[in-house]
């Protein structure tokens, strides 16, 4: 054999070790993880329960999924009170997490500025959403305008990281093009930076708007509007077919959106 | 000709259609034509130029109708009930429950939350994992170009969309009346949610990528099985520890309120809090979740960074 | 030794890809198949080591009967016949050793295979095929960082690890530049020559096919039109194989046929 081949060999990352540590590493979380399961809770009555709630959902509720007019009770009246909130919430997360984006982006403020404003940002996704909305509803009174609050605030951390990130793409390129041509700063903004904007916010926008309405679905739980309420205190109720028809109201809603919100921003991204 | 024009013209003769006044197609007609001049410009060398019929008005204008018609519902309804004096003067309420977590907060009732939060994090950590591990052959199984059978990977598709439709609270609530209250429930509804988004990510990329090489292991001799470890494995795997290590960062945050339907964990603690207005326990708890997230996320950040 | 005789190929949709062939290849032969494309080359290189199956007649290669071979037989044939592709087909995102290395899984057992755990045999081999083919520093770089030739040299090397007796190479150099084309054409000689492997090539271009291999087969239309060495090819055997003149297109260096 060449000295070059086993030379090359003795060359030979060493992955085994590491692999079998980090392979081991994940055994002993995942076990102590484990740790944590209580069955406690398990009981024969379960089993029934899961049939009565799949047979719920082959039989659900007709008269509340197909009641357009009476109030509480009309799963499509609920749903479009869960998508007003999830998008009045957005528009008004959209908004606010502009300023938070601009003073946090690297190549504007630079990166001392930036750090402390993603701290902030932080700070505000720690909130958990149902924190929020108890604290809206002491303003407010329960109901959706709180719900509407409470999103829009929720999801600042998540649309202002997402914008950093478009921000700090800028082709500066163009920027030092526009000087060339003597234009103002307020020009640089408008015709170098914003339209290089707008599109990929707006599909930011969109993105969260999907996950806005599958959180706006379970607001009701704190009193904060939508069909959560509905869901929960029928499923506290052990009425079954009640339940299940929100829950079909939620999986219609929810998958049109994502068709939809997924169709435009394709056609966002490819610039038509 | 095709279908639907077949289909238009067999109740009624194309000539008495045309008969008929039709006010509207001819105000669209004039609007269309009045755009079209509009858009077209013609240089000093007698060519024309015509601009492509811009979407963007008409869509302001679609999501404008949307947003008055939400507002009314929602904001407007509101008001008409409430004095809007009312709502400002409550607005202290909100950065009053905030300033009490600053000043009443007290670290004496950190020994609480540790338990609980060491909870949370369990239930997220083995609820993604459980959920990466159905999520792989579950990937396969929704991509074209695995199975090869397009309505195996459309119904599996078409299934995963399903799974998605729910957040992971309302899984926990729902399994809370099956398995009971605890922490069970929080992995189980955590892990059916992990399922949903990993396979989702995972099939993106399965997709996409370039089968030729399996073909060619197959070719030395090797079984499908063995080709398919030696040649499509290797090209996922980074992609699927990195969206692993993605979902663990979304679960913690979403588990920290699964307490709310009796999935144990800090949650339960953030529900009596808030219910007994100890704002400032409140506060410790927030703090400690803050810190565990941002630990946690540092961690998964750094790995990724290595994967790619 | 490779013996087709009368094998016709016909496709589930009607397509006749090859007529009655009848012909023997020795070990250790280079043997270039030129034609059109779409006159059958590449089934003809897929019969071989049954990446499609005889539709009539008998292919008898190694002293196995293809046609009969099925399962485990059929892996266990596969393993001394190499095979080269246009388009490389490599595992992207993978070590250059890891790729030589995947022709090693076909003896593996599957535990070895699911962990990657080669053996040292299996990884001097693969360095040894590396080196062979001549790029052994680059053993442990990302495969689909290589350019188009290297790459092609790892597929070479793959096929090398697999310790084969028979090379199959589908139109191995046509994806690549006439410089790089020549220098991989000069690496399938040397393996050819120096292992005494047999090497089936598909050609596209023709000077490539006289330039390397001994001996030529031609195919118009799914039949053989001429079967022998390179050395009796001219103008008017290369009008009959591709039912037309010779254009530019079908040559990677101009001069060489002019020669």
């Amino acid at each position: 054999m060449k000295p070059a081949i086993l030379e090359m060999y003795d060359k030979r990352p060493r992955t085994l070790v590491r692999n079998t540590i980090l392979f081991v590493l994940m055994a002993v979380i995942l076990v102590w993880s484990w740790e944590t399961m209580d069955y406690g809770g398990i009981n024969e009555n379960g089993a029934v329960v899961a049939r009565n709630i799949l047979d719920a959902l082959i039989r659900p509720n007709e008269a509340w999924l197909f009641n357009f007019t009476a109030t509480g009770t009309s799963i499509p009246l609920l749903m479009l009170e869960t998508v007003a909130i999830g998008f009045l919430g957005t528009i008004l997360g959209a908004i606010l997490a502009l300023p938070f984006a601009f003073l946090s982006a690297r190549n504007i403020v630079g990166p001392v500025m930036s750090n402390v404003g993603n701290t902030i940002i932080s700070i505000i996704r720690t909130f958990p959403i149902f924190i929020l909305g108890l604290m809206f509803i002491r303003v407010t009174g329960p109901g959706p305008l709180a719900g509407v609050l409470t999103i829009g605030i929720a999801s600042i951390g998540m649309i202002s990281k997402l914008y950093v990130e478009i921000i700090e793409d800028i082709d500066k390129g163009i920027l030092l093009a526009l000087d060339a041509t003597g234009a103002t700063r307020f020009q640089k903004i408008r015709y170098g930076i914003i339209p290089q904007l707008t599109a990929n916010f707006i599909s930011t926008a969109i993105y969260r708007f999907e996950i806005n309405v599958r959180n706006a679905t379970i607001l009701g739980l704190v009193g904060a509007g939508g069909i959560g309420f509905t869901l929960i205190a029928a499923l506290g109720a052990y009425r079954w077919k009640d339940a299940a028809a929100a829950l079909w109201g939620i999986i219609v809603v929810v998958l049109v959106i994502e068709i939809i919100s997924t169709k435009i921003r394709s056609k966002l991204v490819s610039g038509e | 000709m095709n279908e639907k024009q077949k289909k238009r013209s067999t109740g009624d003769s194309e000539s008495e259609r045309l008969k008929r006044p039709r006010p509207v197609k001819a105000f669209l007609d004039r609007l269309a034509a009045r755009n079209l001049a509009h858009r077209t410009t013609t240089l000093s060398n007698g060519a024309t130029i015509v601009r492509p019929f811009s979407w963007s008005l008409t869509n302001s204008l679609i999501i404008l109708v949307i947003f008055l018609f939400f507002w009314d519902m929602i904001v407007g309804a509101y008001f008409d009930k409430y004095d809007f004096m009312i709502f400002v003067r409550r607005i202290p309420n909100f950065l009053n429950i905030l300033q009490k977590m600053w000043t009443e907060f007290d670290w004496s009732y950190f020994d609480f939350v540790v338990d609980p939060m060491v909870d949370t994090i369990q239930m997220a950590l083995l609820g993604t994992a459980i959920g990466a591990v159905f999520s792989l052959p579950v990937a396969f199984l929704a991509s074209a170009n695995i199975v090869k059978s397009k309505i195996v990977s459309g119904v599996v598709k078409t299934i995963l969309s399903f799974v998605r439709t729910f957040p992971t609270l309302v899984y926990a609530a729902i399994l809370a009346f099956i398995f009971g209250y605890g922490t069970l429930i929080g992995v189980l509804a955590t892990a059916i949610f992990t399922f949903g988004i990993l396979t989702k990510m995972l099939f993106e990329v399965i997709e996409t990528l370039d089968l030729s090489s399996f073909v060619a292991i197959e070719a030395t001799g090797a079984s499908k099985g063995k080709a398919f470890i030696t040649s499509v494995i290797p090209q996922i795997m980074g992609s699927f520890l990195s969206f692993t290590l993605y979902s663990i960062e979304i679960n913690i945050r979403s588990s920290a309120i699964l307490g709310y339907v009796g999935a144990g964990g800090v949650g339960i603690m953030l529900d009596e809090n808030m219910n007994w207005r100890r704002y400032g326990n409140i506060g410790v708890i927030l703090v400690v979740l803050f810190v565990s997230v941002l630990i946690i996320e540092n961690i998964s950040r750094y790995l990724r960074k290595k994967l790619s | 030794m490779i013996q087709f005789s009368h094998v016709s190929k016909i496709y589930p949709n009607g397509t006749v890809a090859l007529k009655d062939v009848t012909l023997e290849i020795q070990q250790g032969e280079f043997v270039a198949i030129i034609g059109l494309s779409g006159a059958g080359k590449s089934t003809l290189i897929k019969l071989i080591n049954k990446m499609t199956d005889v539709t009539e007649g008998s292919l008898i290669v190694n002293k196995s009967d293809v046609r009969r071979l099925q399962g485990a037989e059929l892996r266990r044939f596969r393993r001394r016949i190499g095979i080269v592709f246009q388009s490389f087909n490599l595992i992207n995102r993978t070590s250059v050793i890891n790729n030589v290395l995947a022709a090693r899984v076909a003896d593996m057992n599957f535990f070895s295979t699911l962990l990657g755990l080669y053996s040292r045999d299996d990884k001097l081999l693969a360095l040894e095929s590396l080196d062979n083919v001549g790029i052994l520093e680059k053993a442990y770089s990302r495969a689909d960082q290589l350019s188009g030739g290297q790459q092609q040299r790892v597929a070479l090397a793959r096929t090398l690890a697999q310790k084969p007796s028979i090379i199959l190479a589908d139109e191995p150099v046509a994806s690549l530049d006439p410089i790089t084309a020549n220098q991989i054409m000069k690496d399938f000689k040397r393996i050819n020559v120096d292992h005494n492997i047999t090497v089936i090539a598909n050609m596209h271009h023709v000077d490539m096919a006289l330039k390397y291999a001994n001996r030529v087969i031609g195919i118009n239309k799914g039949e053989i039109v001429f079967d022998g060495p390179s050395s009796q090819v001219n103008e008017d055997l290369l009008k009959k194989i591709y039912g037309r003149e010779i254009t530019d297109e079908d040559i990677m260096f101009k001069k060489t046929l002019g020669e």
